[in-house]
């Protein structure tokens, strides 16, 4: 499944003004659960695998990727993507503040793959992720996404 | 050579690592198995070298397996530098 294809314009919100970590779970969550492709429960259990395992789903500074397990709530392979405004403090030593949050619900083991490759070298293009980090533009964004996709 | 990529759940965060961490041990020209796992598993798991966050590394200490720890899981310069100098180290002594 293709990076562009889960990002859409139903599936991201720029500039979200979030009161805490939970916050941004439950605002990325719930795109999710609004695309039809995740039950409400997914967040909590997104919201529980924070608490249990702590920040280490900031695995990029200023980069947060959220999930739980497939079997906790995903109905089909969905990600979606919230830009926080101001960052928000996730409690990782090394890569707060988040200023960029994916939350991704997986199918199974293998179907997302394809998309982890793009977003994983999305992430590597540092200018790429300023702009988005900045951008007030759905439209500029997803040209940025399928970008990247085309790259692959 | 079997490095294991270990975060909360297996499938996210450390497909993201290993991607990292396949490109870096390709142009380095070193072949390796590398695998996600998630914490549960790692600590039972056998493995060469392990990499992970530091919250994780504190959890798999007492293995006898060097933890590389890395704090960027795209930069393949941070991986790169911990990673290589012990799997380049395995591979002699094996």
């Amino acid at each position: 499944m293709q990076l562009d294809h889960l990002l859409t314009k139903e599936t991201i919100r720029l500039q979200v003004r979030a009161t805490g970590r939970m916050d941004v779970v439950q605002k990325a969550g719930e795109l999710l659960v609004a695309s039809g492709n995740a039950d409400a429960r997914y967040i909590e259990a997104m919201k529980h695998s924070l608490k249990t395992h702590g920040p280490y789903m900031v695995i990029v500074p200023g980069v947060a990727l959220l999930h739980a397990r497939p079997e906790d709530g995903v109905r089909q392979l969905c990600m979606s993507l919230v830009t926080l405004d101001p960052p928000i403090e996730f409690g990782n030593p090394d890569n707060d503040p988040v200023s960029v949050a994916f939350a991704l619900g997986a199918e199974d083991n293998s179907k997302h793959v394809e998309a982890i490759a793009v977003l994983a070298g999305l992430l590597e293009d540092e200018q790429a992720m300023e702009t988005i980090r900045h951008s007030t533009s759905v439209d500029e964004v997803l040209q940025i996404i399928a970008a990247a996709q085309a790259g692959e | 050579m079997k490095i294991l990529a270990v975060c909360g759940m297996g499938f996210g965060s450390s497909m993201v690592l290993k991607m990292s961490i396949e490109s870096v041990l390709k142009s380095a020209g070193i072949k390796a198995d590398v695998r996600t796992a998630d914490i549960g598993i790692a600590k039972s798991e056998t493995a060469d070298v392990i990499v992970t966050s530091s919250e994780f590394s504190k959890l798999l200490q007492n293995k006898n397996i060097p933890v590389v720890v890395v704090k960027n899981y795209v930069d393949k310069k941070e991986i790169g530098e911990k990673l290589l100098p012990i799997v380049q180290g395995e591979k002699k002594g094996s």
